[in-house]
């Protein structure tokens, strides 16, 4: 464990100690765990770097890393900080219901850009940045899943 | 033991269960339990759900969308023609209260498991009911017993001043919090107005809204009421559900931690009287807002089955759903079930595919890993099991944990030790709330109302520290013990699993095309 690099939202966490896990099911990364004192299910799913662990019904994003990947990773990290067109996506599937943008809008952060219904629920899709809207790839009436690309700012 | 030959005959040949999910599921459970065959129907999106595989038969009923399927009265009256079914289960949601579904149910000649379709009208329609409540005696929520202007124009600035603010927009064909908004100043009224109307028109296919004041703070506690066709009355105790958020519930506890044997009386009576001024059979629930003084406001009839049955269920020992069934078949409740005492505590929580942290928004995707809890005093009602893809066209409840104890500390670290053992994989639900929950000082003291979740939880705490060097700790290990190459190794094992269960269906649909009624 020492040799890894190990982040919770980019900041370096050590692992905890005093914990005994056993993998209930290793093919879907169920595993037993306890101190002692308490004993908890949870879950570890990923590969290479990319983990999610649910702990306590909490999906916690974790970074694991080899010390080279570290490396590489930051240095790629320096290279792309430049604000440039940024494509807005779909967080979860659903039916558009509204697009309250066209091509040529100027938008402020936090604008309304779509309205997405999912199981039953309106959901807003906001600007993230201000900027001009230049495409709008969906329409009242689409059906569109998770990662879809919504429309494009400049 | 009663022998063999005392039994009942079972009260039907086969019964079609109008719905999906969960509920499906616990409805074909009872009809197990009970010696009839159930039909289960299913959307485009559903053929392969847990609630088709479970059921005796299954028939198609059209495409994902909800609207052209399971809200589809002729879609589904077809397939209760097609199976031979006596009897139609409607659950809750979709078509349970729907009055020109059940009396189409009972135009074809079979039997509506719920009240007669000319009560379902008086009482699904919330307008309606407040005014009922009101004639019987029952305190009602000050508000408008009217419906507001359907062409856009609001309530005049007169109407709402005597209702006063905060003051809630309601859907007369409403339940689970859809089309209500709250409003706080006059000017909101127009956008909330269109929007509740909208989410109304969606989910019932009505939007028609009324006004109502909002009262807080509030406990949201319900009675569970359960009659025959014979006029007998069963009065099964309270629930407190509380905990909500968008005015929709997420735990629900029996006996409520708020209600004192004088308010208990109080509300029974209330409950009973309004039972009394419509005709009523099936099950039911009654339910009212409790202010900080312990008064009583009638809020509506629920006249079907709630999705938080199950809890009274375990502080009554009484198989509800088996009950409903049996009194449809014109059964008569017997003296044991109109007197029964209740026992110990139970909560149930309500496992949603939300991101708590993301203000409940719904968190679909498919589900990878789910792990439930078991032991003593522990039930579980899921509708969705390992490598079950959601679909976004459907309510994310995905399960419903309870737990059962002496009394309410008890109950509270059973819920706990529960909370626990249960982990699901692939979506984000709603666990790490109710697991916050149980340690919360003010819901374990029982000093909550319905402002829990805005005021203690907004989005919840950020991870804690200790919890993250957990996370870490577990993702090095499985990163270190190959558990994704574990995956990958066990490719074989995923294939034929999915292999075996592909099998299954077909074996299904072959037993289908054999059995369907010439």
């Amino acid at each position: 464990m020492t040799d890894l690099d190990l982040r919770v939202a980019g900041v370096a966490v050590s692992p905890a100690e005093g914990w005994a896990i056993s993998w209930l099911d290793p093919a879907r990364g169920v595993a037993r765990l306890g101190d002692g004192r308490e004993l908890l299910i949870a879950l570890a799913e990923g590969s290479g770097s990319d983990w999610v662990v649910t702990l306590r019904g909490r999906r916690i994003a974790v970074s694991v890393m080899t010390w080279r990947e570290r490396m590489l990773a930051e240095a790629e990290i320096a290279t792309e900080r430049s604000a440039g067109p940024i494509s807005v996506t779909a967080t979860l599937p659903g039916l558009i219901v509204a697009v309250a943008v066209v091509a040529g809008t100027d938008v402020v952060e936090g604008d309304a850009l779509v309205t997405i219904e999912a199981m039953k629920m309106q959901n807003e899709v906001r600007a993230p940045r201000a900027g001009r809207v230049t495409e709008v790839h969906v329409a009242a009436g689409s059906r569109i899943g998770a990662g879809d690309p919504l429309l494009r700012i400049e | 033991m009663r022998k063999d030959e005392a039994l009942p005959r079972a009260p039907f040949r086969r019964l079609l269960i109008a719905n999906r999910g969960e509920i499906a599921i616990r409805v074909i459970r009872a009809c197990r339990e009970l010696g009839i065959e159930s039909v289960a129907v299913y959307s485009d999106a559903d053929a392969r759900a847990m609630h088709v595989m479970l059921a005796d038969r299954a028939e198609p009923i059209g495409p994902a969308r909800a609207a052209d399927s399971y809200l589809s009265t002729d879609a589904i009256l077809s397939a209760a023609r097609r199976s031979g079914a006596e009897a139609v289960h409607p659950g809750y949601g979709f078509l349970s209260e729907n009055a020109a579904f059940a009396a189409a149910v009972e135009a074809a000649g079979l039997v509506f498991v719920g009240p007669p379709p000319a009560t379902l009208a008086g009482l699904g329609d919330k307008l309606a009911a407040r005014r009922t409540a009101s004639a019987a005696g029952v305190p009602i929520v000050p508000g408008l017993s009217v419906a507001l202007d359907a062409n856009g124009g609001g309530p005049s600035a007169d109407e709402l001043a005597r209702v006063g603010f905060p003051a809630l927009l309601k859907a007369a064909a409403g339940g689970g919090g859809r089309g209500m908004r709250r409003i706080e100043r006059t000017d909101e009224i127009g956008p909330a107005l269109a929007l509740a109307r909208q989410e109304a028109l969606a989910a019932f296919g009505d939007g028609t809204i009324y006004l109502e004041r909002l009262i807080a703070p509030a406990r949201h506690v319900e009675v569970q009421l359960l009659g025959d066709r014979h006029g007998q009355l069963a009065v099964l105790g309270e629930r407190d559900c509380s905990v909500q958020r968008r005015h929709q519930k997420l735990v629900e506890e029996s006996p409520s931690p708020a209600v004192t044997p004088a308010i208990r009386e109080a509300l029974f009576d209330s409950a009973r009287r309004i039972a009394g001024a419509v005709d009523f059979h099936n099950a039911a629930t009654v339910e009212f807002l409790l202010d900080a003084d312990g008064a009583h406001y009638f809020l509506e009839m629920n006249t079907r089955l709630q999705v938080e049955h199950g809890v009274t269920e375990l502080v009554t020992g009484i198989d509800l759903v088996g009950w409903q069934i049996r009194v449809a078949a014109g059964e008569r409740l017997p003296g044991e079930i109109l007197e029964t005492p209740r026992q110990g505590h139970a909560i149930e929580v309500r496992i949603y595919a939300e991101d708590p942290h993301h203000a409940f928004r719904p968190s679909g995707g498919a589900v990878t890993a789910w792990q439930m809890p078991s032991g003593p005093g522990v039930r579980v009602d899921a509708g969705v099991e390992a490598d079950t893809v959601l679909s976004p066209e459907y309510d994310p409840l995905l399960a419903k944990l309870m737990v059962h104890a002496a009394d309410r500390p008890a109950a509270l670290a059973r819920l706990r030790r529960a909370l626990d053992e249960t982990v699901i994989g692939g979506v984000q639900t709603d666990l790490s709330f109710h697991r916050w929950l149980v340690d919360d000082p003010v819901f374990v003291r029982g000093a909550y109302d319905t402002g829990l979740v805005a005021e203690r939880w907004g989005d919840g705490p950020p991870v804690e520290p200790g919890d993250a060097a957990i996370a870490v700790l577990i993702a090095g290990r499985a990163r270190l013990d190959r558990v994704a190459d574990a995956r990958k190794a066990a490719g074989q094992d995923v294939v034929e699993r999915a292999g075996e269960s592909r099998w299954a269906v077909e074996a299904r649909r072959e037993a289908v095309k054999e059995r369907r009624p010439r």
